[in-house]
């Protein structure tokens, strides 16, 4: 009756069959149309049923051609709904899980339930609960359609039953024929799979055979690290004791010891045979190690380790393979060919860079270590990588080199550099009490921003950013104080070379506080201007991480009847004129997370020496004021006016040095010791060392008043600023070891946990000084960073010593830790 | 106002259409928006659907939400063969990818996304009465990438890396013959050889000169009236009598 092959046009099209979808909704999904032509087994309608079966919502489709006439059809579609889940019940697990599983598994009301969806859920959970160690977990999940139903479609209950069992311990582990190696040395080399054992803590006993796959792995690669190159595992098997625990047996077969014998290199023409050597150490007679001889090759652990292959890679040889082959074996001796294919050197054609939304190229494109034209250099790229990240612009995790057409002909590679930008701004809004009374701050510090913009509606994204500039704002004030700062810096002044210009501008008033009235006394102030200029250039000698910088700061101190700690006069004023000069070098991998790299930095700041010229006698003051006594209220005005003498320009050195490291301990574990040093001088020792510029060692580390120059030197496990005579000390120092360990680096937050021992003094006088008499203390800590919040922390630090002045060991103490980063 | 209002609110999607077709009509895209982005499932599979997700489409297009009208456009377009409406929705779309693309300075992915979606279109409407439009985007589009490839080669000049400058630059010829920054690529190609050559060292400036004053023939040859020729004559001249000089020396020692 029907004709392959033949058009019909469609005459109607009826949907038929249990389903609660609207007819119309259903053809028009269908994609048939009255009047459209179709041929029966065509495409058109095979169309209309691989799209039905794409919605993923029927159990059954049929398309029928029926009332087939002359050359017109009806088409009927028949259907079959899934049945939905209305509701699922989870047995056997704690309830706290329930959530979990079924968020996994998107088993949710109104879901279609197919097989497959049941299948998968039951396999999921099973090894949800072995991978813990639940070796006998059994799932079981059955339906039932629900009866008497209001709805029209058909829906079911679903019963999730998870009989989880005992957690299966792993009571032995033994091996069979491994005389050449010890049971404990295997058991070492199986290294998360474990027995039972109550001392160990980090590590549960759990068989988890993923895991197990691989420790076998290892296993073997202990045996070929001690030389024994044809060792395999035979057979291993698992004994079940009861539903507890198990044991593992596992049969080895050791084979023989090897040694290296000769080892030639063949087709090296750029390095000599003695060179490659050096670095392959190596030697005829040694154990032979092929896990070793592999890592010398080419670490992959350590893509900026030593081995062969970074030494052509970071010398242009992209192409260049390096395959070790066994010439001879004769007996257990191995000689080795180390045959290498140099290739031509490959040279950068083109660089690129893509996913920069806000920052523009020119930023980046300076940064650059691997420019057109240069030899390749894979050294180059994980530099760039790294100093990309330290611009702080992007997340250093995900800055990724895509090294594209390689062309081993021309001698061309190109690469492009994928960065994801990161909120760099931080914007800082608060209210609090403190200081008798209110406070309100607001900060707003931007780190990527765009000068040229300030004028142009449309860069505000919601500020103009891009240009690699950092802008800060902040304002602070309560009844008592007012503070004004604005900074500004550019760290390609000219965009020629990376010459960092800065400014910075602060203004604060701060009023005499009336214990009578218990309001601050607005006749009475003190204020503060200061004014910075900077500049700092990257150095090419000794090599390209040093930075020097330099600035010129002007801060003026006017009093105006205002008695404080810091003068012996309530009016007056005070000049501070000095040059800083610091070199730093920093070769940190990460600024947020470091693993790698130091940090060192050593700063002189330096005033004018006036009393050289300025013809006061200062011994005659000295010697008076030294006569006087400053309870006397006569003697304490003529006091006043020899400080003021002493004061009006301040006469001083300062010279500080401060170092640390990073190293990476284990997979991600960092240590990062740490000392640092100040000492500040005065030029004539009638004049003596002024009250400004002083350390104060103690507590958290953060500053947050800091105009006269003070600096506030961290040191947990003692109350803020406790280590230090009330005016300050001139001289410190510190040790710090820190042990941190990440919790995650994504993209939106960082966390990190540490543990730290540290030791440090401050005291008055040079000849008090003793770097070894130092406070102890050791403590625990977490840092979250976040790109909105910037860095936030907490401290637990216990100090060993008593603050000076007390008898008793200080005890812990709890430290918050708000946007510094060190 | 309040009728708008009482639309939102209201439970009667036939309202909600009516009245967002009157705002649509009127040009109160926003508020037209708001109603249809309530109705849009609703109508799902249904005749009205046609009429609706142009609308809506269009309403993001006008309220310059031009991520999601681009893909609601290419969405109608796809959806609609058969509409009166589909050459525009399918031009709309790449327009809106055009409007995407940011400053020729940053990630340029939108640019291409946009260039791709323009050409796509040109091809499947090759009579469109948008067609000189489409083609001044694309040239604009093209203009773009030109630019951001010439800043950067440009930028590498200014901070002393005359090599890389120089190879930028011959990459952007190769990529790019027939720029409107042709000239001035070839100009600052020769000024950076330029400068290469003259901040050698001896042993290699004979060469680099060389380089240097082979460029500045191509730039000639290709360019004999351009404004930049008077600086480039001296410059020309320059390493000239550098020339005479080095050779002085070398054959000296």
């Amino acid at each position: 009756q029907i004709e392959n092959g033949k058009k019909y046009t469609i005459n109607e099209i009826v949907v038929t069959g249990n389903t609660s979808f609207n007819a119309s909704t259903i053809i028009t999904f269908s994609r048939l149309k009255k009047g459209d032509e179709v041929i029966f087994g065509g495409e058109k309608v095979a169309d209309a049923v691989k799209k039905l079966w794409g919605s993923n919502l029927f159990g059954a489709i049929d398309l029928y051609f029926i009332n087939i006439k002359e050359d017109t059809v009806d088409i009927e579609i028949k259907l079959t709904d899934l049945p939905e889940l209305n509701e699922v019940r989870v047995e056997g697990v704690k309830k706290g899980k329930i959530d979990e599983i079924l968020e996994e598994n998107n088993l949710k009301p109104k879901v279609k339930v197919t097989e497959n969806l049941i299948t998968t859920s039951k396999n999921y959970i099973a090894n949800k609960y072995k991978d813990k160690g639940f070796l006998n977990t059994k799932v079981n999940i059955v339906t039932a359609e629900v009866k008497n139903d209001s709805v029209e479609k058909q829906r079911v209950n679903m019963l999730v039953s998870v009989d989880k069992g005992q957690k299966v311990k792993i009571k032995n582990i033994v091996f069979e024929g491994n005389d050449q190696l010890s049971d404990k040395k295997l058991r070492k080399a199986l290294k998360n799979t474990k027995r039972k054992n109550p001392i160990r803590v980090l590590k549960r006993s759990k068989y988890v055979e993923e895991s197990y796959k691989e420790d076998l792995i290892s296993l073997i690669d202990t045996y070929k690290e001690n030389g024994f190159r044809d060792a395999r595992v035979i057979s291993d098997s698992i004994i079940y004791h009861d539903d507890e625990t198990i044991s593992l047996a596992i049969n080895v077969e050791e084979g023989e010891k090897y040694t290296f014998g000769k080892i030639d290199f063949v087709g090296n023409t750029v390095y000599s045979d003695r060179f490659l050597q050096q670095i392959l150490r190596i030697n005829e007679g040694d154990t032979y190690n092929g896990v070793l001889l592999k890592k010398r090759i080419a670490n992959e652990e350590r893509p900026d380790g030593i081995d062969l292959t970074n030494y052509y890679q970071n010398f242009g040889y992209l192409f260049s393979t390096i395959n070790p082959v066994e010439v001879s074996a004769d007996g257990n001796v191995i000689d080795l060919e180390i045959r290498i294919s140099e290739g031509k050197p490959a040279y950068f054609n083109t660089v690129g860079v893509k996913g920069n939304d806000i920052t523009n190229d020119h930023v980046i494109y300076r940064e650059l270590r691997t420019r057109p034209g240069e030899l390749y250099s894979r050294a180059n790229i994980i530099r760039t990588i790294r100093e990309l990240g330290q611009l702080g612009f992007f997340d250093a995790q995900q800055i990724v080199p895509d090294i594209k057409n390689p062309n081993p002909v021309d001698g061309t590679v190109d690469v492009e550099y994928t960065v994801v930008e990161r909120g760099s701004s931080q914007i800082e809004l608060q209210g609090g009490f403190g200081g008798g009374g209110f406070i309100g701050t607001l900060g707003l510090s931007f780190n990527n921003f765009s000068i040229k913009n300030i004028f142009n509606k449309k860069a505000y994204t919601p500020v103009p950013r891009g240009d690699g500039q950092s802008l800060a704002l902040r304002l602070q004030a309560s009844q008592l104080f007012q503070t004004y700062s604005f900074s500004f810096s550019e760290p390609w002044f000219g965009g020629k070379k990376p010459f960092q210009l800065s400014t910075s501008l602060s203004y604060s008033r701060q009023f005499l506080f009336d214990p009578v009235t218990t309001r601050p006394d607005r006749d009475r102030n003190f204020d503060i201007l200061g004014i910075t200029f900077g500049v700092a250039t990257k150095l090419k000698e000794p090599d390209d991480f040093f930075l020097l910088s330099q600035s010129i700061s002007y801060q003026n101190y006017s009093l105006n009847n205002f008695n404080s700690g810091l003068f012996t006069f309530g009016d007056g004023f005070s000049n501070n004129l000095s040059y800083t000069i610091a070199l730093t070098r920093n070769s940190v991998n990460d600024p947020i997370y470091p693993t790698q790299g130091s940090n060192f930095s050593t700063s002189a700041k330096l005033s004018l020496p006036y009393s050289l010229w300025n013809g006061v006698d200062y011994d005659e003051l000295s010697e008076e004021r030294n006569s006087l006594d400053i309870n006397d209220p006569n003697d304490a005005v003529r006091i006043g006016e020899i400080d003021q003498e002493r004061f009006k320009w301040l006469e001083f050195y300062k010279v500080k040095f401060k170092a640390d490291w990073y190293t990476e301990v284990t997979d991600k574990l960092v240590l990062r010791p740490s000392v640092e040093f100040g000492f500040l001088g005065a030029y004539n020792n009638n004049r003596g060392v002024i009250p400004f510029e002083r350390f104060f060692l103690g507590g958290d580390g953060l500053g947050n008043f800091s105009l006269d120059g003070r600096e506030i030197i961290q040191l947990r496990g003692y109350p803020n600023q406790s280590l230090s005579s009330p005016d300050g000390a001139s001289i410190y120092n510190k040790f710090s070891l820190e042990l941190r360990y990440p919790i995650t680096l994504g993209q939106g937050a960082k966390i990190y946990a540490l543990s730290f021992v540290e030791g440090g003094a401050s005291v008055d006088r040079f000849r008090d000084f003793n770097p070894f008499n130092i406070q102890r203390s050791a403590g625990l800590g977490l840092r979250i960073f976040m790109p909105a919040f910037g860095l936030l922390g907490i401290d637990f630090g216990h100090g060993f010593d008593p603050i000076p002045g007390q008898i008793q060991k200080n005890g812990w103490e709890t430290h918050f830790i708000i946007g510094q980063q060190f | 106002c309040n009728d708008f209002q009482k639309a939102f609110k209201s439970d009667d999607i036939a309202l909600k259409f009516e009245k967002g077709t009157e705002l649509f009509d009127a040009g109160e895209w926003k508020k037209a928006n708001r109603l249809f982005e309530q109705i849009v499932p609703n109508y799902r599979g249904k005749p009205q659907a046609e009429k609706l997700l142009y609308m809506h489409a269009m309403s993001f297009y006008k309220t310059e939400k031009y991520f999601i009208s681009g893909y609601q456009f290419e969405r109608f377009a796809s959806s609609y063969p058969n509409s009166e409406k589909q050459e525009e929705a399918a031009f709309l779309s790449a327009k809106s990818y055009y409007y995407e693309s940011p400053i020729y300075s940053k990630a340029q992915e939108e640019t291409t996304k946009a260039l791709e979606k323009l050409q796509i279109f040109i091809n499947s409407f090759p009579n469109s009465e948008y067609l000189t439009e489409a083609n001044q985007l694309i040239k604009e589009l093209d203009f773009k990438l030109e630019k951001k490839a010439f800043e950067v080669a440009k930028q590498y000049n200014r901070i002393y890396d005359y090599k890389a400058s120089i190879k930028s630059f011959n990459n952007f010829l190769l990529d790019f013959p027939g720029s409107e920054l042709h000239k001035d690529a070839m100009y600052y190609r020769f000024l950076a050889s330029y400068n290469l050559a003259t901040n050698s060292i001896d042993a290699l400036k004979e060469e680099r000169i060389q380089e240097a004053v082979n460029y500045y023939n191509i730039f000639k040859k290709n360019y004999p009236n351009s404004e930049y020729l008077k600086t480039a004559d001296d410059l020309k001249k320059d390493l000239e009598t550098t020339t005479s000089v080095t050779v002085a020396n070398n054959t000296k020692s």
